[in-house]
Formats: C-alpha cells, structure tokens, sequence
C-alpha cells in the first residue's frame, strides 16, 4: 500500500475511541494494590506561622497510616518552575513541600495517608495547630510598599520576586518624536484553568527506592527532576508517567499538580504502600497555580499618519505567595506584546510581586493575554485620538518578515496581514461605523484585536526534546517523546509528522508520550511548542533511521547510498533494473543481520511567531449592562497545517476561555484572605449556551524552521479574545472600561459614567 | 452521614417514619440540596425518608380550581407541565432556569421552597403566584400561605424531621391574569442568579387589577415589592407607570454585597429594569396565555 | 451499619450489591462496579462530568444516594456500544473532533444521549439546553454541538431504514 500524503489531514485523534467509550484511565481511575488514599491539611489564614502542631490524634485514628508535616519532611527549598528557566531570568527558590509559615489560605500544612478518603480526611480534623497569624497583603500595589507585610526576603524591593527591563531603541526619544501620545492603565484578574480533571497523583516507591509516580504532569521530566532533587535521589531513580490521559491542562499543571506530586511521594516513602492523592475542586481552585492578575500600563507615540515611534509598557503582576513561573511570565507578557508592532522605541518593564494570594504561574498564553488586552485597547485609543481606523492603523504598523524586533530569532514568516483583512471581511468590519441605535435597550459593536505569540520556550527557558524513534522488525515504528499530550492532540498530529517523515502509513506508527522511563529529556507541553519541538525532533530522527536504511540497502543493493532513495514506503535505486524493497522487506533482511533501525532525534534550538487577528461582534444590554459576543472570527497564522480539525478545536477552545476572561472569570479575595471563587457554581466559566458563533480562519505559511512548515498554536487563540470583545463593547457604547472581566456590573457603570 | 434509607409508601407511612426516629429522620425529595448539606455538614441524620416514591406526590393535578404540584414533582416535570405552561408561567419559567437539566431532572420544586434558599427560583415563582402549601406532621394536615415557610436565610419554618410538606397549590388563572418570571445571571446555565423576580398580574378593562411582585435575593427569602403593588393598582400599564413600578420596587429591596453576585448598587440599580421587564411580560402572558 | 441490597440493572446486567445506605451512586458505579468512565469533576452537580441516565433521565450520578437506584435501570458511557459498535453519538464525536482531553466527553455523550432518546430532532436551542449542564474546558463546545446534530441525523437515518419511525 502506498501511504498518501498525510499532513494537512484531519484524520481522527488516535485516542478518541477509548476516551468516548469510557475506558480511557485518567490518574484517579487506577487502583494499585494496597492503595492508601491521601489528603491535605490546608492553612485557613492567608498569612500565619505555624507555632505548633500536634498530630498524634490524627495518628491513632484507625486506619491512618502516616502523617507528615514539616516536622518530617524534606525541607528543600525549590520552585515548581524547576529550573528550567535561562540564567537571563531571575529564577527564585522560595517554596517546600510543608513550611513553618503558610502564605496563602490553602497553602499546605499536613497531610495523611489512610486506608479510605474518608478516614484520612476525619485525620485532618483531628491535626492540632496553633497559628500566630500575621498580617497579610493582596494587592501587588501594595505589597510593593516599603511598609507592607513582608512574605519572603526580597533583595529587590519589598516583595518584589523579580524586576525586569527590556529596551529596544530609545523610548524617550521616540516619545519626544511623537505627534500624537496617549497612555493609559488596564487591570486583569486571577483566571483559572478549570481543567476538567482535577489534579491529582499516585506515587509508588519499590524495594530499592525507586520512586514512580503517575500524574497528569504536563511536563514529566521536570517533575521527575524536581522530585529528584526535592527527595536527594538520582534523576535516574524517579520515573513519571501519564496514566496515560490527562483530563485538560491549559498550563496548570506545568511542573507539579498542584503539589499532589511530592506529598504522594512522601506519603508512599513513609508508609511503604502506593498512594493516590486527589484533590477535590476547591482544592484545585484555591490551591493550583491561577493566571497572573495585576496591573498593566501602556502608552504609545506615534506620528499624525499613524507610524507608531515608541512604545513603553509597564506590567506590575501578582504572583500570589511563591514565584513558581512568575519570572518567566512576565519576561513573556513584554517580548510578545513588544513583538506584535514595528516600533523602533520600545521598553518594557515589570515586576513581579508576592502577595498572600495562590501563586499563579502558567497559563494559556503565560502572561501574553494581559499584555495584549493592554496593548491592544490601547491601540483602539489611538487610532481613535488619531481619527484612523483601526485596522487602518494596525496594518500600518504590524511587523513583516524579518523587520527588526527584540527576540533574537527571526520572523521569517507571517500572514498576520492576510488574517486582519480576512477576519474584518468576514465580521463584516464597515457595520462597525454605523450609528448605534439601540433595539430593545441593546446596542451593538464591533471591535478587533491582533498578536503574535511563540512555538517554543526559547530563548527564555530550556527548549531542548528529544525522540526516540524505533523501527520494529515489520517495518511498524514507535516514537517515544517526553512531551505530554493532555487532550491539545499531539499525539495524532506528531503521528502524522513520523509517517510522513518515514513515508510510512499512519496505522503502522504509534506514538507513546509522557514517560520519563522512555524517551530522553524533553520541557514537556507548553509554550505551545509540542509539536513544533517534538516535531522537529521526530523528524531528526526519522532523518537518522533513513539513512542507516540506506546504508544497509546500499549493501544489499550494491551501489552507494547516494544511488537510493525511500519514498512512500519502498526503498529504490537509481538505476531501476536493481529492483526495490518494501519497507518491511528491509526490516526483516535487517533483522535477520541482527540490525535494528533506532534513532535518537534532536530539535533545532530555534523558535517561530504564529500570528493571530480576532474579531467579535457583541450586543450590550444598556439597562443591565449584559454583553453577549454574539459572533467571534479567529484568524490565524500557524504555519503549516498538519491536522486541521484540531487546529481548528485548540482554537475554538481557547477563544471561549478567553470570552470567560473577557466577560465573567474572576477569583477575588474577601477581607479574611480567601478566594470567593472556589467551585465551578461561582466561578463563570462559559457553559455551552454562553458560546458566541466561532468561525475559524487559516492562513498558512510555510515556516521554515518549522516541522513541514509548522507554528505554534495551542494557547494562540487565547491572546487577542479579550481585546477584540473589549474594543467591540468600547465600539457600542462609546465608552471603556480598562478592567477585566467586563462584567454586567462594570458594563453598566461605563454606560452610566457615560450618560452622565 | 446516614446509617438507613428508606422509601415509604405513602404520606402516613413517612410521617410515621419521622416520629419513630424523633427528630433522627429526615425527609428527603430531589435531594440535591440536601445530599451537600450532609455532607458539608449544615444537617445530619441517622435516616433518610425519600418520598420520591410516593405516587400521589409525583402527580401535577387539578383540584376544586387549584394546580396540585406533589411534593416529589421535578423542576422538568414541571417545566413541561402544560397545566403549569397554562396556569403558572412564571413557575414554568423559573423551573427552566433552575441548575441544569440533570439538576431539575432530579430537584423538585417543593425541596426549592423548604431548602429556603433566599433567590430559589421556583420559590420566588410560588410566592408571586401566591401558592399555599400542604404541610403534614403528625397532628395532621395544616394548609398555610408560602410565606410562612421562611424562617431566615436558608432556614424553613418546616422542620423536615419533624413533617413535611406534601405539595403545593396554585389557583388556576382566571381570563387576564397572567405571571412571568426574569432573571440575571452570569452565566446561562449552572448558575444562582444575580436578581431574580416574578409577577402575576391580573388586568380588567385595560387596567391593573392586582400585582404580586416577588424579588430575590434581596432580603431573608422571597421579598415582595408592596409599594409598588400598591402603587400599580387601577392604572393602565404605560411604559411610564411600568418604569415608576420598577422604581419603586427597588425601595423594598435590601440587597447585600456579594463578591460572587454583585454589589448591592448594581443590584439596586438593575433590579427596576428586571422588575419592569417581568411586568411586561406578565401582561403580556395575561393577554395572550391562560384561556 | 446496616447494609443494604442493592438490586438494579446498570448497562443491561443485573446488579446485586451490598452497600452503605450513604454511599453515592458515583462511588458505587466507579469503585464497587469499575465503571470509571463516570467521571468526578466536582462531586458537586456543578459540571456534569460524573452524568449518567437513571430511569431515561440524565442525572449527576454525585448528587444521587445509592440507595436511591434501587429498582432503578442504569446506564452508563461504558454500556452504550455493549455490542462492539459504537454508538452514533460516539461515532459522530469521534468523527468530528468533539473530544479533545475527553474528561467531559462521556458525561456530555449521556446527556446528549438521554436528549436524542427522547427528542429525536432537536433543535440547536434544545440541543444546548440538554447540555448546559456539561462543561467542557477543551472544546469551545463547537465541535460537541456540531457532533450531536450528526448524531440525530444518523440515529434518524438508522431507525427510519428500519422502518421504526413515522
Ligand atoms: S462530578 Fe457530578 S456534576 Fe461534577
Ligand atoms: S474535552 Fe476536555 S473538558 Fe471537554
């Protein structure tokens, strides 16, 4: 059989039977023999130190079988972050499994391990402490001041983790060569990923201490190192794995889930018997990493004609009680959005401050969609101060192939142009301008937004994979890579990229992701880099298993390698009285030479800018101050294509997370430091009668660092929602709001300032 | 939690269940409520008393010119009811909007009304539509105004270990009378609302005969908007006296602030529109529905 | 503790368990049956992960007491292509990218199961009625709606070959 071109085919996901007839094991689904099941005692004030805890209660309780606190754990200092961040960024070790202080309502303080959930959860009550609690700071604003309660020892001002600055050109100049310069404030909030499958892990130590933990860990290698180091083994000696399905991820689980990790650990150590720690939705709500909130200042100068000449941005970010991903969000938030426009001028600065909150760290877009809302309403006010169109401005401005910008890799391809002319087609952009007359009190609105974002970690982390690529002795392949696939895909599109990298059929390649066990070191799902990184390794290896089939078949046919070629499956020569072999025939002669096809494949350290233009419509209610997104237009730039469906489902799924943080998600903190958000019944995550009409458009380009011309795009679609819906509310009732989410209440409050 | 579950067979059975048990049994419907609280530990009980099969309290019925909703009567049930689409809008209504749709396969409406949770839709749907209910214990059969049922934030005059409320009653409507329910809420589905109310009205020669105006949660349960009851009676309902009924509602309203559902300003200041909104379409049910 | 006897029917078999009058039926049906593919997002109602149909209805099998099943006839993801097949809905979500991490994916094919057995030919509004009460974080929902659209058409198609339908 003659396999067809297979990229750019939307062939269903390799897993979806199992996942649609219920078979699929998710961590909480395994049991182990001898199972223990854990949980966690968890601080109820956002700032205290623990002056005494006594947990021999908790132990004589039937069926408990181990309680830990600081008093017998590791006292490692670490950062779930993992040191996978380059030296450029300030990396800060700054948190143990259990503390002498707790820095947040729900920061970890005991756990135990019991033979049901339920006993182990009447332990927890049983666990005497006695707090002296301290006073506590929320905001980053204020947690800055000198006199604010301090949470950790910062050398760069009061709770400041990190300061970073970034400058291009000279931004005061560029300011003083402006005509026009506008400048305003924006305010984000906590967003969580609300993965549908809590976190949770199971860890299991052997006789001879190794340790094996199963979890839905984006990044295995990174846990598996963290764990290493937090528990003084060998790398060599902890293996994780996905079980296999991680129910979502969305970069919460980036590192650690939660820390369900090293307590299971821990739990399994000291009572010699597996244990599964799951945390139920409050515990995933208040006690896993959130998306940075914080506050984000732009301003813009720019010429009468619209030629943008500096852009400064400032981002204050409120990484809540530890750093965890924090220095490296921020570094993110101002590349991109410095990224999106050329502008000779630039500086970005940010801090990035503790507060006795959760500690946020990765998410969707990892600090590029507060930047972008920022930058892009401010966009709209400049246009607006300036008298142009808005699209008339931002395509005056959007950076082309290989402009100047601060990232030391090229842009080297971008339909970003393409994308604004056919999304304002397609929302039916020259409505925008007609006079607002409300039916039924309800005005509408449209409004736009555009970015760019990256396809690996680099330059601001580790971007190294690797694959494993070995051909089996009837010419079927397994490719192992670290990298997870926790529900974006990758394991069918990297499927795709192995046959048609080997030329073989798709049904004979399996792809086994997320075991430390099995593939060389990998950073694992994020960064929007799975495939573009893992893809580019498998191709590597491909390349090597090619050539050492050559080689043999040199032998075999007696000519040079350089006389043969493999396509569709079939090795031939030049010469075609020489005949040909099927790629199985190979396999087998080479079998029976004692030789397998086996490779190891390497990525390039390169990365790529995918590009994104959103366009909402919207419809305001001016009595309630209700916005419904009645039609959304995503036009995107990811390179090549390799499965369209689901590029097509990664972006309708981050658009509407990004319409739930445009509109309605928040997690604020009441006066006693706890999250009034903490279950899906308060917390508005869009359910599917919330779900605007998503239309989707692809431009493809071939980027040629790219595996077959490849970008990024999982978290892509979340950059821009917010600013599009917010310049379409902005474009319907005349007015801006400058905070997210733009909900009823804020709406409202606009319309009112307005009529006044 | 509990150590028995029973099913009694009919009302006698389960009010027998309750006195032999003393306050250590608890009558239970839907449950959705419920199955939390015994959780998180707001209640706790040794037995479990479901009446969800008691045939006569599944059955919506008609009697002496009253709908007779059963105390096990689901919020679908009742959603779909055509003598409820006929007779009570507004229940009809608010029932759609409770949860979602495995929720209301499951809740009942009567388990909304004893819960007392102060904005349970089809509870402020009920008082709108002046409901009475059938409580029984075991000194019998008492009839008495829903109203009564509300002790205090998510407190029930209705001691459920004690009796239990076996259903609840809506007159049938008469020609131009008519009720609607609205609500704000931050997402469509899977949600408590921001502000809910309901109105029945009844209108006689073009003008306003009667308004019941039920707002929530802007008080200790169901509240009702008497100034502006008192102030709508007699006029005809132009956009302006519908707008000045709105108004006037918000000052029987006392709405805290919530960081989950809204300040009390907001709230204050939606809550005439929404009142406004039901009004409308209540006289427009009372025009168009209920012959 | 008292015991009770259990005794329903779950996927067409007949079930006969001892169990504690306050155990959930979530917990019965993952840990005493293994049918894991009820999932546990929330344990609250609140996401419909853990959705099965009792009785032709879809219900949050967390909020449901054990007890409660008794007598009652169950069905679950697991039990929808009993014969090998795949069910249409299964089909169609497959076919149509409607699952991505797949956490919500059999909680939301009940739904839309207990949908189609009784409303044949949705509408798009029913259709998102009967599944507001699944939430799904991958998705966007596009694919899911566009899924159980296909589903009904074939279903449709299926029973009115077999000359079942009017
Ligand atoms: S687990 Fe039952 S609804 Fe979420
Ligand atoms: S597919 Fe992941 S939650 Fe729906």
């Amino acid at each position: 059989m003659i396999p067809e071109n297979i990229i750019g085919k939307s062939i269903s996901r390799v897993e979806s039977a199992e996942k649609a007839t219920g078979t699929a094991v998710f961590t909480a689904d395994m049991k182990l023999p001898n199972m223990l099941f854990g949980k966690v005692l968890r601080s109820p004030y956002p700032h205290a130190k623990i002056v005494s805890i006594d947990t021999s209660k908790a132990e004589a309780l039937p069926g408990v079988k181990a309680v830990v606190t600081y008093k017998n754990s590791p006292s490692v200092i670490f950062n779930t972050a993992a040191r996978t961040a380059q030296q450029k960024i300030n990396q800060v070790d700054d948190e143990v499994i259990f503390g002498k202080v707790v820095r947040y309502v729900g920061d970890e303080i005991a756990a135990v391990a019991a033979t049901s959930e339920e006993i182990a959860a009447e332990a927890l009550t049983l666990i005497e402490v006695n707090y002296e609690i301290l006073p506590a700071v929320f905001d980053p604003l204020e947690a800055m001041k000198p006199d604010a309660p301090q949470l950790h020892d910062c050398k760069n001002g009061n709770n400041i983790a990190t300061l970073i600055k970034l400058p291009m050109g000279d931004v005061e100049q560029g300011f003083a060569e402006s005509e026009t310069v506008i400048e305003q404030s924006f305010k984000v909030p906590v967003q969580k990923h609300c993965q549908l499958e809590n976190h949770a892990a199971i860890a299991e130590v052997s006789h001879n201490g190794r340790i094996t933990v199963w979890s839905p860990t984006q990044t295995p290698h990174t846990a598996k190192n963290l764990l290493a180091k937090i528990f003084g083994l060998p790398a060599s000696k902890v293996r994780v794995l996905n079980p296999p399905y991680i129910g979502g991820g969305f970069g919460a689980r980036i590192g650690f889930c939660g820390k369900t990790e090293p307590i299971a650990v821990l739990l399994a150590q000291k009572t010699g018997r597996p244990v599964l720690l799951s945390y139920d939705r409050k515990e995933d709500f208040i006690a896993s990493d959130t998306r940075h909130s914080g506050y984000i200042t732009v301003k813009l100068g720019a010429k009468k004609d619209g030629q943008l000449k500096a852009l400064y941005i400032n981002a204050v970010l409120n990484t809540g009680a530890y750093a965890s991903y924090g220095p490296d969000v921020i570094a993110v938030l101002g590349t991109t959005n410095c990224s999106v426009y050329r502008v000779p001028n630039v500086l970005f600065e940010g801090s990035l401050v503790y507060t006795n909150t959760t500690t946020a760290a990765a998410m969707r877009g990892f600090g590029n969609p507060q930047g972008n809302y920022a930058l892009e309403c401010s966009m709209d006010i400049l246009a607006e101060k300036l008298g142009l169109d808005p699209v008339e401005l931002r395509l005056k401005n959007i950076i082309k192939p290989f402009d100047k910008w601060m990232l030391p890799y090229p842009c080297a391809t971008s339909a970003l142009e393409d994308c604004i002319q056919l999304g304002a087609k397609s929302i039916g952009w020259e409505r925008r301008n007609e006079p607002k007359v409300p039916v039924n009190h309800k005005v509408r609105g449209i409004g736009m937004a555009c970015g760019t974002h990256v396809s690996n970690a680099g330059p601001w982390a580790i971007q190294y994979d690797n694959a494993y690529l070995a051909v089996q002795q009837d010419g079927s392949v397994l490719v192992t890579v670290g990298i997870t696939d926790m529900g974006q895909g990758s394991a069918t599109a990297l499927t795709q990229v192995a046959a048609e990298a080997l030329g073989v059929p798709v049904e004979k390649v399996h792809v086994l992701a997320g075991d430390t066990d099995t593939s060389p070191h990998s950073l694992g799902s994020n960064a929007s880099r799975t495939l573009y990184s893992a893809g580019l390794s498998i191709i590597n290896a491909a390349d090597k298993v090619k050539q050492q089939i050559l080689d043999f078949c040199a032998g075999e046919f007696g000519v040079d390698s350089s006389e043969l070629s493999i396509k569709n499956g079939i090795v031939s020569c030049k010469d075609p009285n020489k005949g040909q072999l099927k790629f199985e025939e190979v396999c087998d002669l080479a079998n029976h030479k004692d030789l397998q096809f086996v490779a190891v494949g390497r990525n390039k350290l390169s990365n790529a800018p995918p590009w994104i233009a959103h366009f909402a419509e919207v419809e305001v209610d001016l009595e309630t101050g209700e916005v419904e997104v009645l039609r959304f237009v995503a036009a995107h730039d990811s390179g090549k294509i390799i499965n369209p469906t689901i590029v097509e489902g990664q972006i309708e799924g981050a658009v509407l997370q990004g319409v739930g943080y445009a509109l309605s998600e928040q997690i604020v903190y009441n006066d006693k430091g706890q999250q009034a958000q903490d279950s899906f019944h308060e917390y508005y995550m869009p359910s599917i009668k919330d779900t605007p009409e998503i239309e989707t458009i692809i431009v493809e380009t071939e980027e040629p660092s790219g595996p077959f011309g490849a970008k990024g795009v999982g978290e892509c679609a979340q950059v821009p929602v917010a600013g599009a819906i917010a310049n379409a509310v902005a474009n319907a009732i005349g007015d801006r709001i400058n905070e997210l989410p733009m909900n009823k209440e804020r709406v409202l409050a606009a319309i009112m300032q307005k009529e006044k | 939690m509990f150590q028995k579950y029973v099913f009694p067979r009919n009302v006698s059975a389960a009010v027998h269940l309750l006195n032999e048990h003393r306050g250590n049994a608890r009558i239970m419907a839907g449950g959705t409520d419920l199955i939390l609280d015994l959780q998180n530990g707001k209640y706790s009980t040794d037995c479990i008393v479901d009446i969800t099969r008691i045939e006569e309290l599944k059955q919506i019925s008609e009697e002496n010119g009253n709908i007779v909703i059963g105390a096990a009567v689901t919020h679908n049930q009742a959603t779909k009811s055509f003598l409820v689409q006929q007779n009570a809008a507004a229940l009809a209504q608010a029932s759609a909007a409770v949860g979602s749709q495995q929720i209301r396969n499951i809740s009942t409406i009567v388990g909304n009304v004893v819960s007392a949770q102060p904005a349970a839709d089809s509870a402020v749907a009920l008082f709108a539509l002046d409901a009475q209910v059938r409580v029984v214990s075991a000194d019998g059969l008492t009839v008495m105004p829903i109203e009564n049922l509300y002790a205090g934030i998510g407190k029930s005059t209705i001691d459920s270990t004690l009796s239990l409320v076996t259903a609840v009653l809506i007159k049938k409507v008469e020609p131009g009378e008519g009720s609607a329910f609205v609500r704000l809420e931050q997402r469509k589905a899977l949600t408590l609302p921001m502000l809910n109310t309901a109105v029945k009205i009844s209108v006689k020669d073009q003008r306003i005969k009667e308004a019941r105006i039920v707002m929530a949660p802007v008080g200790i349960g169901p509240v009702r908007a008497t100034e502006s009851e008192a102030f709508l009676k007699d006029k005809m309902p132009s956009e302006e006296v519908l707008q000045e009924a709105g108004r006037l509602a918000a000052e029987n309203a006392n709405p805290r602030d919530s960081l989950v559902r809204g300040s009390r300003n907001y709230r204050l200041a939606v809550l005439p529109v929404l009142v406004r909104r039901a009004l409308e379409q209540a006289i427009n049910n009372a025009e168009g529905g209920g012959f | 503790m008292s015991y009770l006897q259990l005794k329903c029917i779950v996927n067409g078999d007949l079930v006969e368990l001892d169990i504690e009058p306050s155990e959930l039926l979530i917990d019965v049906l993952r840990d005493r049956l293994n049918l894991t593919g009820v999932k546990k997002g929330c344990k609250k109602g609140e996401c419909g992960a853990c959705t099965i149909i009792m009785n032709g209805d879809a219900v949050n099998s967390c909020l449901v007491p054990a007890a409660r099943a008794q007598g009652a006839v169950i069905e679950t993801i697991e039990g929808i292509s009993k014969t090998g097949r795949l069910h249409p809905l299964q089909q169609c979500f497959i076919e149509n990218g409607a699952i991505q991490c797949g956490y919500c994916t059999p909680g939301m094919i009940m739904s839309a199961k207990a949908l189609l057995d009784k409303n044949p030919h949705p509408t798009k509004q029913e259709i998102r009625e009967a599944l507001a009460g699944n939430l799904c974080r991958c998705t966007g929902y596009v694919k899911i709606e566009k899924a159980v659209e296909q589903a009904a058409k074939i279903i449709f198609e299926i029973t009115e070959g077999r000359g079942t339908s009017k």
